[in-house]
């Protein structure tokens, strides 16, 4: 309990602020926001900065593009509509990648034992199938002397879909033997 | 979908926060109740097979390739409780742990794609699976991903009028539905018949090592 608190306080600052942060419109607000938390990694800037610029710019840049065709007759207003809202992302976007990492989100989420544990299960399973799948996809394209086709591609996704599915299977049958050995569900009965 | 923090308005999240929360707390009390043992390991391997099925890309015509959703597989596989709550999970630790997608978009995906995309996969394979399988997986696999587009879609085009300065210029979002529903809904259309299609196969694969 005593080792849960800050990671709960902690997310729900951040959640707080990226509320706080969606109610700003005034781009100076935002930019100076912006500019704190980009400050506050102190060595980690660079870094910050990318990842942030990295994981919001497919989006933003197909909207800012797509308003600025839209609203090609009205550069001024587009300017109006586009800065704010762009300031905004980025402003949120650098707040997840300071704060979240800092998170142990299965202490956080403590408050119910089932969410609890079940996070700590599925974020296990996750990261094995994550490294699995990276396993198949090189597997795929070591295999493959020319550009994968789609029909290929089906196969591949059809086949790795098969094995996830029929291995989550395995896994839930062997999770429940482990638990039940372990006293587990005598303590939520 | 990966919708980064600051296009939805807190007028469309705070509400969808609040359903979203007890529609969580009905699904994990009745998991809680259950007298299945393997319910809670299986919502486990749900979710991770939920976020592995969202890894596999399928190549389009001009070089670029696309994400399945797996929504209609999780769904006739597990249930719609469980896929509601296994797709919800997804998106909390991808906004949360892989910084992708926003925490403010994570209710509406997870009452589109988890529930509502769970909840149309289902009831059209019902529907269909008495006639012939294949064609009812194909469309569950179908309806999993575009109901869920058309939702967002929806969703995305009315921030415009929902999120408004005193001039009129919007604040979140800036597109309207004329926009919103042929960008969103067009592509998931073709994302789906990949959908549907790895379901069946999927399936298939499934079946016959069953048999054997």
């Amino acid at each position: 309990m005593r080792r849960a608190w800050p990671h709960r306080l902690l997310l729900l600052i951040y959640l707080a602020l990226v509320v706080a942060g969606t109610m700003i419109h005034d781009p100076l607000v935002l930019c100076g926001a912006a500019l704190v938390v980009i400050l506050s990694a102190g060595t980690g800037v660079g870094s910050l900065v990318k990842r942030a610029i990295l994981a919001a710019l497919p989006f933003v840049l197909a909207v800012s593009l797509g308003y600025l065709v839209v609203a090609r007759h009205q550069l001024d207003q587009a300017g109006a509509v586009l800065v704010p809202l762009n300031l905004r992302v980025l402003l949120l976007t650098l707040l997840a990648f300071r704060i979240l990492p800092r998170i142990n989100l299965q202490q956080a989420l403590g408050f119910s034992r089932t969410l609890r544990f079940v996070l700590i299960l599925a974020t296990s399973q996750v990261l094995t199938f994550r490294r699995l799948f990276t396993d198949f996809q090189q597997a795929l394209a070591a295999r493959s002397a020319r550009r994968i086709g789609l029909l290929a591609a089906l196969r591949h996704g059809a086949a790795t879909s098969a094995w996830f599915l029929a291995r989550a299977e395995h896994d839930a049958t062997e999770m429940t033997q482990a638990l039940e050995a372990r006293g587990y569900f005598l303590d939520h009965t | 979908m990966h919708i980064p923090d600051g296009f939805i308005s807190p007028v469309v999240y705070g509400p969808a926060f609040g359903l979203a929360g007890v529609l969580w707390t009905a699904g994990l009390r009745k998991l809680q109740r259950a007298l299945d043992p393997a319910a809670i390991p299986r919502l486990a391997v749900a979710t991770a097979s939920a976020f592995a099925l969202m890894l596999i890309s399928v190549p389009l015509p001009g070089g670029t390739t696309v994400h399945v959703s797996g929504v209609g597989m999780i769904a006739v596989l597990f249930g719609v409780w469980h896929g509601f709550l296994a797709l919800s999970l997804v998106f909390l630790l991808q906004a949360l742990m892989f910084g992708d997608g926003g925490i403010t978009a994570f209710p509406v995906n997870a009452l589109a794609v988890g529930l509502c995309g769970s909840l149309a996969a289902v009831t059209v394979f019902r529907l269909l699976k008495n006639r012939r399988l294949a064609p009812a997986l194909f469309c569950a696999g179908w309806m999993g991903t575009v109901v869920p587009a058309v939702l967002v879609a929806l969703v995305l085009g009315a921030q415009p009028l929902l999120g408004q300065a005193a001039d009129g210029r919007p604040l979140y979002f800036p597109f309207g539905w004329e926009i919103t529903m042929p960008a969103v809904v067009i592509p998931h259309l073709l994302v789906g018949i990949a959908d549907g299609v790895l379901t069946v196969l999927a399936w298939r694969i499934l079946a016959s090592k069953e048999t054997h």
